[in-house]
């Protein structure tokens, strides 16, 4: 009697199978060009500031240098751009390619559970954006920081930038992907998500704020920016920093209830394959 | 997975892996990289107790535009060049690339009372000609790991000259002319000196800059109370000018306290107002008002300032504006 296999088991079939796909295929080109834009700028940069010193922006009269720098970068570019693109371009489609491909058929007559193929799907996007993103975090890092600073001083801050990011790529992916599982048009969901309502709802006090992603990114990001008059500047923006502990509780918790309710989504919805 | 992914992922987690890796050697070890501003070599010939440091590249500010304006204009050495040359035989204009002077405490380590300094230059020396040349005016020679040693014969602060290696020479008392060649061969440095070299990493790349402790400059000048009890409370400061056509200078000063700072701040602005007042009538005057920019936070004071070269040309006499 052939045994049917186990989530875990179909979930890293799922995840091998799916991660040569999703890297190879036309939207990781969208992906590795968005990831080489920080390091192409910071390269500018780290040649503006060899070429010419006084190039570097000044923020009451303090200039900035590279550890202050990469963290503006880690905060604006990635944690508030990068990430939630991915996230949302990446998480939508772990099961709407299939069903636009009409492979989904395959996938689901096989004697597996539905929920693991859309966990191993979100464990292949996870793996497939983090080796993406990760790398050029570091690479941003080395161009950048030795400009005024130390590697060895902000050292401390990349690692915890690398796990902010991280966080950042599993809790949006979680998110999207139930939105991809569930809803009817995720990808216009997920923009009005990532350009208007967490932008929007950030700059305003309240309590609206804890239903957005960004709110628990940014308690664990202050940690890792340098306690520098200019980045106060910009950090003032944000009134209301949750505790890291509050924070990463959260983040854990969008994540697991993310990949749940899609999964939930996957067994149960019936996907109509258009003819 | 096939061999491209399998590839792919390697190649992530290698660039992943050797980033964090190099990080954490520095963080813990404190490997020093090749980009960070660590100042020039000749840093680690200077004592760890120096209060004062200071860095000029001859080279490229005796290549400026701005000396040469100035060397058009006065086209004779300057008396201190010329006794220099006659006495060591360094051409300070062709022969010296780098020079780096130091200010070192008394050996009771007031810092108020600095006693001897050393001026390290590096350049194309003739040392067979100028060791000849040291000789020739009576100087003692002696051997001192290696290095030949010559000590000005009516020095009374045992002024001597020693070349640590070719092209290196370190001019200064016989102690710390000593002391640096000790450093040449491995002791520990001014690179040691934390506060010494934040501000040395702190300076934007200037071709002209001095760090230090401010009291240990004031003491050296030799002010009269009345003029000690008048300055501001500074403690550190740092200096960089960057020297081509025109001038860039950054001055930063670190003071007591906030209320100094605070204090010393509307000084400053005090002072460039009533300069601002004067200037109606001189507009190269205004330009260079203009120019000044005061910063700083807490209790830092920072002021930079531009004199461009068509600002100089107007704030020269006559007589040093080229080709009049």
């Amino acid at each position: 009697m052939i045994r049917k296999p186990t989530l875990i088991a179909t979930a890293v079939r799922i995840f091998e199978l799916s991660l040569g796909q999703m890297l190879w295929s036309r939207r990781s080109v969208f992906l590795a060009l968005v990831a080489a834009v920080p390091v192409a700028l910071a390269g500018l940069i780290r040649f503006a500031a060899f070429a010419e010193p006084r190039a570097l922006p000044q923020i009451n009269g303090e200039r900035l240098d590279g550890a202050v720098l990469f963290g503006l970068m880690i905060w604006l570019l990635y944690v508030r751009f990068i990430v939630p693109v991915l996230g949302m371009f990446y998480g939508t489609s772990l099961i709407a390619d299939e069903v636009d491909d009409k492979t989904i058929t395959y996938l689901f007559v096989r004697p597996i559970p539905r929920g693991a193929v859309l966990v191993g799907k979100y464990l292949a996007y996870f793996v497939c954006t983090a080796l993406l993103i990760l790398p050029s975090v570091v690479l941003v890092y080395f161009l950048l920081v030795p400009i005024g600073s130390s590697i060895g001083r902000s050292f401390p801050s990349l690692v915890v930038d690398l796990g902010v990011l991280a966080a950042g790529i599993a809790s949006y992916g979680g998110l999207f992907a139930w939105v991809g599982a569930r809803l009817k048009r995720p990808l216009v969901i997920g923009l009005v998500f990532v350009f208007g309502w967490e932008p929007g709802v950030l700059l305003f006090p309240g309590y609206l704020k804890r239903a957005t992603i960004a709110y628990y990114l940014q308690g664990l990001v202050p940690h890792t920016m340098p306690q520098e008059s200019g980045v106060n500047i910009l950090l003032q923006v944000f009134q209301e920093i949750p505790a890291v502990p509050l924070s990463l509780a959260a983040l854990a918790g969008i994540t697991l209830a993310g990949v749940w309710l899609a999964a939930r989504a996957a067994e149960t919805r019936e996907y109509v394959l258009d003819q | 997975m096939n061999r491209k992914t399998r590839y792919f992922v390697i190649a992530s987690l290698l660039v992943l892996g050797i980033g964090v890796a190099v990080g954490f050697v520095a963080y813990y070890v404190g490997v020093p990289t090749a980009f960070a501003q660590q100042g020039p070599d000749e840093l680690q010939l200077v004592p760890g107790n120096a209060v004062v440091v200071a860095y000029a590249s001859v080279h490229e500010v005796m290549a400026s535009n701005l000396r040469e304006r100035v060397r058009q204009a006065l086209p004779e050495l300057p008396n201190g060049q010329r006794e220099f040359e006659d006495a060591t035989g360094i051409n300070i204009e062709h022969d010296v690339d780098r020079v780096v002077a130091a200010l070192v405490p008394a050996d009771d380590g007031r810092v108020d009372v600095p006693r001897s300094g050393l001026l390290i230059a590096t350049g194309r020396f003739d040392q067979v000609k100028i060791e000849s040349l040291m000789r020739e005016h009576g100087a003692t020679e002696e051997t001192y790991r290696g290095r030949r040693m010559f000590a000005a014969p009516d020095s009374g602060a045992g002024l001597s000259v020693a070349f640590v290696e070719p092209g290196l020479v370190a001019v200064g008392s016989t102690t710390l002319v000593k002391s640096a060649i000790d450093r040449k061969d491995g002791a520990a440095s001014i690179r040691t000196n934390d506060d010494i070299m934040t501000l040395v990493r702190s300076l934007d790349r200037g071709n002209v800059w001095a760090v230090g402790r401010f009291d240990a400059l004031t003491a050296q000048a030799k002010l009269p109370p009345n003029v000690t009890n008048q300055l501001p409370p500074v403690t550190w400061f740092a200096v960089s000018a960057h020297i081509n056509g025109g001038l860039l200078g950054d001055i930063r000063m670190q003071t007591r306290d906030e209320t100094s700072a605070n204090q010393f701040r509307d000084v400053i602005r005090g002072i460039i107002a009533m300069a601002n007042m004067q200037a109606d009538g001189h507009p190269e005057l205004a330009t260079v008002l203009r120019s000044i920019q005061l910063n700083g936070s807490g209790t830092t004071v920072a002021v930079s300032f531009e004199l461009p070269a068509e600002t100089i040309d107007l704030l020269a006499p006559r007589r040093l504006q080229p080709g009049r």
